[in-house]
């Protein structure tokens, strides 16, 4: 039975795509009034504001330890500033940060922002970027490995183990597609992709050809994370958050705590477990998968733990369209990283932030409609760690 | 491409081109050494005898600062690989294509390294390795992987 004590009621999106003239501030500063408008709270109630910090380091890194954001939104009530960072699991860490807030009585009111601008960066700073953040600077990266490297290992390992087809891999792709085009916001809006463009496009590294792995992008979010108790009296539709689940597992891929790359799952799906069992809940009442998996094979791998699927027939579910839009297990509602657009540790916020809204009903074109209940997720690093979370838009043990 | 089409064509110095090679840390500069010495040495725990491959200040299962470098028997088998082919760092681009590939030990640890000496169709999750050494500067060897001749 779950005991749910911090609920989201308000969030704020700008839309990801490659936008140079957008600076990480207006980002922030237009996520953050969104998410208060959204909220239908006075700004001068929040009582602390966090930051996600990036990973690829830039001014407003230091803006946000220095505490710029609460002057700039004008936050007068705000008692607390923090950045908070942990790769791509940021959206966790984050979150956990606001609830112990929260949880200490000093405030009642958290607002988390997360903004990106990757495109002040030049694509070859990014590539190398890229190859060293992932990779380990002493054993991986004098062998040539990059971030796809890793990606393309993971997937070629998963393809032998599971016998899953490259078509089964593409087919992810398209399925992400085809609910960005459903998302105003999304960096492929309105641009249809086919299995065909997926596998025809340029070799990068065998066997993930260019469409399967990500293009970075700017973007960002907010939102604003309160008490239950303040949540049911000042929001019609808050989100609840009912049970958490997490793992550590490596560094380096090579110390992975699962030697057989295509049984991921028996890594994750005790920590799904715990997160259902947390909310009093299971696969069967979820209405939706909201995955982070940054890669065709991350997606496929957590689907596996998800308990709607056997493990190892992902590929084939999304091969059927069962996790596209209209299918029996929508999956990653927002496009994720490879169609909504890859902002870093963004990704992570904008899968949670998608999550509130269709929870909400504010999903537009891509609602799922009457949906109560969902499971999401964030990891970082290398695939180092996995966090899953049960929201629902109900409390299980009052229904 | 070439060293210096690359050069040419980004507007590139030498020094961009230079790799990155490999800083040993104080715990991992014998593998280094040894590698420099065509050898391929594992730190081995005299405590609780479990090898750590990163090595790192302590015995990862026990604390142990007990240890002894091994030598490695050099055999391995592929657990899997990738080719890349594009978006890798310019000083990476003149090796193109080339593999990266994860690597089982005989003794236990997985490395990641590169497989050289054949062609990148050739190559088979499962396969027989033997290790080969890659002297890249007169400092530092890179142990690397080559197919068993049957």
């Amino acid at each position: 039975m779950s005991k749910a004590e911090f609920a989201i009621i308000g969030t704020g999106e700008v839309p990801c795509g490659i936008y140079p003239e957008r600076s990480e501030f207006e980002i922030a500063y237009t996520a953050a009034k969104l998410a208060i408008k959204d909220a239908g709270i006075d700004k001068n109630e929040i009582g602390a504001i966090l930051g996600a910090a990036h990973i690829m380091g830039s001014e407003y890194n230091t803006e946000l330890f220095f505490g710029r954001l609460p002057e700039a939104i004008g936050a007068k009530g705000c008692k607390i500033t923090a950045a908070t960072i942990s790769g791509g699991a940021s959206s966790f860490s984050i979150r956990k940060t606001a609830e112990g807030i929260l949880h200490s009585g000093k405030t009642d009111t958290v607002l988390v922002i997360h903004a990106q601008r990757f495109s002040q960066f030049s694509t070859n700073e990014q590539v190398k970027y890229f190859a060293t953040a992932g990779s380990d600077a002493e054993w991986d990266v004098p062998y040539g490995m990059t971030y796809n490297s890793l990606a393309a290992m993971m997937t070629q390992a998963y393809m032998t183990s599971t016998g899953t087809t490259i078509r089964q891999v593409a087919s992810v792709c398209v399925a992400l597609r085809k609910w960005a085009n459903l998302q105003p916001n999304a960096m492929f809006y309105k641009k249809p992709l086919t299995v065909e463009e997926v596998l025809n496009s340029r070799m990068v590294a065998y066997p993930l050809t260019a469409y399967m792995c990500n293009v970075l992008a700017d973007g960002g979010c907010a939102y604003i994370m309160t008490t239950v108790e303040k949540a049911k009296k000042v929001c019609d539709k808050p989100v609840y958050i009912l049970g958490e689940g997490s793992g550590y597992s490596h560094r380096s891929i090579t110390a992975a705590k699962i030697r057989d790359l295509g049984k991921m799952y028996e890594f994750y799906a005790p920590i799904a477990k715990e997160a259902y069992e947390e909310a009093g809940l299971g696969p069967e009442d979820m209405d939706i998968f909201e995955i982070y998996g940054a890669y065709p094979v991350g997606q496929l791998m957590i689907m596996d733990s998800l308990g709607f699927v056997e493990p190892g027939k992902s590929g084939a579910l999304v091969e059927a369209g069962e996790t596209s839009p209209g299918g029996k297990y929508p999956v990653s509602t927002n496009g994720e990283a490879l169609s909504f657009g890859h902002t870093g540790t963004g990704v992570g916020f904008a899968i949670f932030v998608e999550s509130v809204r269709q929870l909400q009903g504010k999903a537009g074109k891509a609602q799922v409609p009457g949906a109560k209940f969902l499971i999401e997720n964030c990891a970082g690093g290398a695939y180092m760690d996995m966090h899953f979370t049960v929201m629902g838009n109900e409390i299980p043990s009052q229904l | 491409m070439d060293k210096e089409t690359i050069k040419q064509k980004f507007n590139l110095t030498d020094e961009d081109l230079k790799k990155p090679l490999p800083v040993p840390q104080k715990w991992s500069k014998p593998f280094w050494e040894g590698a420099k010495q065509h050898k391929l040495l594992l730190k081995k725990c005299q405590d609780c005898g479990h090898i750590d491959h990163p090595p790192y200040l302590y015995c990862t299962n026990c604390m142990s600062e007990n240890s002894k470098w091994i030598e490695a028997s050099g055999r391995a088998t592929l657990y899997a690989y990738c080719v890349n082919e594009y978006g890798v760092p310019f000083y990476f681009m003149p090796d193109l294509p080339y593999v990266v590939a994860l690597v089982d030990l005989d003794e236990g640890p997985r490395m990641i390294s590169n497989i050289v000496e054949c062609d990148p169709k050739e190559l088979k999750n499962g396969m027989k390795l033997e290790v080969v050494f890659d002297d890249v500067s007169p400092e530092v060897t890179l142990p690397k992987w080559r197919p068993v001749k049957e």
